[in-house]
């Protein structure tokens, strides 16, 4: 999907950049320093065309566990951010995982008879999202256009929802979002999820093995959920969205 | 009468005695004023009868040779009350000028100098008004100046003050318009002083106001090479590309004002002023697209605490010159809701406040607010206005001298020995008095100010009216030219490529969508052409 998204920027850009026509400015006239102009209390832009003090920003998004090895990696999400001013914003967020195994570990139950899929699996995930977005910017990627754009660190704190249980989450991350126009953004957010969690590895009562219960190699019965260890595990998700801002 | 004499040679003699320990301190201590030091040394003729006045004058003597220039000061001011000592007092007075410089209380300093020359002893008005230029320079205080050297004979000043005395002499003479005779003064301030930059700039803009542009040009010329080693944002530098730009303009050399005003840097206050200024020389050089670039910096929110009524007015002519009656229209509103209400209020401050103090208010929180970053202050004239007003030459100035009078004040106050002591309470009355009486002054000067802005704005509307005029003119003939059938241009208002603006960075360029940034600012481009047939 990434690399889909990619491919129409590179194509809608290099459609744009080639479509403007040159420009001519006499050469005296052209900047000649780096430096800025002095004002009392300078400040970096005005008039901002994306002006979020006192809005509320509502969005979907796909993300991406990238360091899921076992459980499907797809998520899908809504999210709504009310900012209380140009540097600070607090909002929610709730995510729904994909069921089923990863590529991995379908590999796992093919091969040695590990499913998975009686191991107790994450569900969902609620979180209170704070952002701080101290950099705001503008990219120019053709002679016809310019995007508007907000860098970002978050930080959140929810429940991550497994079928038996809940386990308190915090996650750290950056993001960024791109402004089409002013209200509508495609954001990226890159987060560490920081929580408890089961152990999807079942080690039998034998000692013979590992095994999940499954009726493969040993023949156990699956065990239940409340069986299975718990440690502390860091996923680090990828998001990407649309988001409006009312 | 005999007695005071006696006890005036004591006192001179005693001054003279300090002298020879001065030669060792001032090597390792604040140095001694030279009037203690030019003193001879005469024999001492005591006095029995005025043993007491004696004692006490041997004390101060002491105390100032000792540096302890407060003991000193207190002890000069009970002897300066002394009936018995009337002989003595211009001379206690002076010595007590000196004692508060020393102390850095200069505006009390002055006051003893003033009342010195007032008393009109000639034995020691030299002196004094020596001192008291040195005082009122320290002290920016213009009034006292002007008194000083109205009073002075320039060849009984020393050499090392008589330079600074040429520089206000030409200020006080370019004030009153006498600019052959302001020049004359300025002239003869030489490159040892400190103040010989300052005089090249007011030599050469006593020329260019005397309608002497390319003599103007020599001395900024000159007052360049001679700051060429100086970096690049030094004012004086930059104050003498702006003169030469402006006269070059003053000369009808458009191009050449052009060429100087892009020369000065961005990061200098003086960029603004260029920026504004180089609008007008493009305007005359017929650069029309060149000033409409300028009028996209000049006129977006990085300048909406400016006053700059003018530039408007402007942008709309060099739009009548190029035929764009819709973008004339859209100025001219903005002119009317940006200044209409400026006026407005104006009008309104200047009939319901009589008293200087209103108007003095307003610009100290202007002049807060400009220098200390978190403060905000509501302001009852639109901040553009203050703005302006607080950085016009005499205000700007009379704000630094009530800001060095305060800072005096504190200097005692801040000193319970020295609060608490005869001395210090007179001091804390005259520091009072001048305060108050300053900021009068001051709010006066603003007053004056804000009368001639509300007539140069309605000047301004009056010619506003008039490019309107011109501007249903010109849609008048181009609706005629299109009944009869003429094929004109259809690059008006609608034209979305014709009416943008575009930002040049230098390696590549972006359009503009009504977003200010502060790198941007000074590098617009307008790449519309002119609709005229």
């Amino acid at each position: 999907m990434k690399q889909i998204v990619n491919m129409m920027f590179v194509l809608l850009f290099t459609n744009l950049a080639m479509a403007a026509d040159p420009v001519e400015v006499p050469m005296d006239e052209l900047a000649q320093e780096s430096v800025y102009p002095v004002f009392d209390h300078p400040q970096s832009v005005k008039n901002r065309n994306v002006a979020t003090k006192g809005r509320l920003d509502v969005g979907l998004f796909g993300g991406y566990a990238l360091t899921e090895p076992i459980y499907d990696t797809a998520k899908f999400g809504v999210a709504a951010n009310y900012h209380f001013s140009e540097l600070h914003s607090l909002g929610a967020l709730f995510s729904q995982n994909s069921t089923g195994l990863s590529k991995d570990g379908q590999g796992l139950k093919d091969n040695n008879g590990l499913d998975f899929n009686r191991a107790p699996k994450p569900k969902n995930t609620m979180m209170l999202d704070y952002n701080w977005k101290p950099y705001y910017g503008k990219l120019s990627l053709s002679k016809l256009a310019v995007i508007n754009t907000t860098i970002y660190g978050s930080a959140a704190a929810g429940m991550v929802a497994y079928e038996h249980k809940s386990f308190p989450a915090i996650a750290l991350g950056i993001g960024e979002r791109f402004y089409f126009n002013k209200s509508l953004s495609l954001k990226a957010d890159l987060r560490l999820f920081v929580h408890q969690a089961p152990i999807p590895f079942f080690k039998a009562k034998n000692g013979t093995g590992m095994t999940d219960g499954s009726n493969g190699t040993t023949g156990t019965t699956a065990p239940a959920f409340e069986q299975f260890e718990e440690r502390i595990t860091y996923t680090t998700n990828l998001e990407v969205g649309l988001n409006y801002l009312f | 009468m005999i007695t005071l004499k006696t006890t005036s040679l004591f006192l001179a003699l005693a001054m003279a005695f300090s002298t020879v320990n001065v030669a060792e301190a001032q090597t390792k201590k604040k140095a001694i004023p030279k009037s203690f030091q030019r003193k001879p040394a005469p024999k001492v003729y005591s006095d029995t009868k005025n043993n007491n006045a004696r004692n006490q004058i041997q004390a101060a003597i002491t105390q100032f040779k000792n540096g302890n220039y407060q003991s000193a000061a207190n002890t000069l001011y009970a002897l300066t009350k002394r009936n018995d000592l009337l002989a003595e007092r211009p001379q206690l007075r002076l010595y007590l000028g000196e004692a508060l410089m020393e102390m850095n209380l200069n505006q009390t300093a002055a006051f003893q100098f003033v009342d010195l020359i007032k008393s009109g002893d000639g034995r020691f008005t030299r002196q004094a008004i020596e001192k008291l230029l040195i005082v009122t320079d320290r002290l920016g205080d213009e009034t006292l100046l002007n008194y000083a050297i109205q009073r002075i004979d320039v060849s009984s000043v020393p050499n090392q003050h008589r330079e600074m005395l040429y520089y206000r002499l030409g200020e006080i003479k370019s004030a009153n318009g006498d600019f052959s005779a302001a020049a004359q003064s300025f002239a003869k301030v030489g490159p040892q002083s400190r103040y010989y930059f300052n005089a090249l700039y007011e030599l050469g803009l006593a020329q260019a106001e005397a309608k002497q542009p390319e003599l103007a040009i020599g001395t900024f010329k000159k007052l360049l090479n001679v700051r060429d080693n100086a970096k690049v944002t030094d004012t004086n530098k930059v104050a003498a590309m702006m003169g030469i730009a402006r006269s070059m303009y003053q000369k009808k050399d458009f191009e050449g004002a052009i060429d100087m005003y892009s020369k000065i840097p961005r990061d200098h206050v003086m960029w603004h002023d260029a920026m504004f200024e180089k609008s007008w020389a493009m305007l005359r050089a017929a650069r029309f697209r060149s000033a409409l670039s300028n009028f996209q910096s000049l006129h977006s929110s990085y300048y909406e605490d400016f006053f700059i009524p003018e530039s408007l007015l402007l942008r709309s002519i060099v739009y009548l010159y190029i035929c764009k009656y819709d973008e004339i229209e859209k100025v001219l509103s903005l002119y009317e809701k940006q200044y209409g209400p400026v006026q407005s209020s104006i009008e309104k401050f200047l009939r319901t406040n009589p008293a200087s103090v209103s108007y003095y208010s307003e610009v100290e929180k202007a002049y807060i607010m400009r220098k200390e970053e978190d403060v905000v202050k509501k302001t009852t004239l639109p901040l553009k206005v203050v703005n302006k007003i607080s950085q016009e030459g005499n205000v700007r100035r009379s704000l630094a001298y009530i800001k060095k009078v305060v800072e005096e004040r504190r200097l005692i106050e801040e000193n319970p020995a020295l609060r608490s002591s005869a001395v210090g309470q007179y001091a804390l009355k005259i520091l009072n008095n001048r305060i108050k009486g300053a900021k009068d002054l001051t709010g006066d000067m603003v007053k004056a100010h804000l009368e001639n802005m509300n007539t140069e704005l309605k000047d301004l509307q009056e010619q506003a009216s008039l490019i309107r005029y011109e501007m249903i003119n010109g849609k008048k003939e181009t609706i005629k030219k299109r009944i009869a059938g003429k094929d004109l241009t259809d690059l008006q208002v609608d034209d979305k490529q014709d009416r943008s603006f575009y930002v040049q960075n230098g390696y590549e360029y972006y359009p503009f969508q009504g977003e200010y940034w502060l790198d941007e600012v000074g590098n617009y481009h307008y790449l519309g052409k002119q609709s005229c047939e």
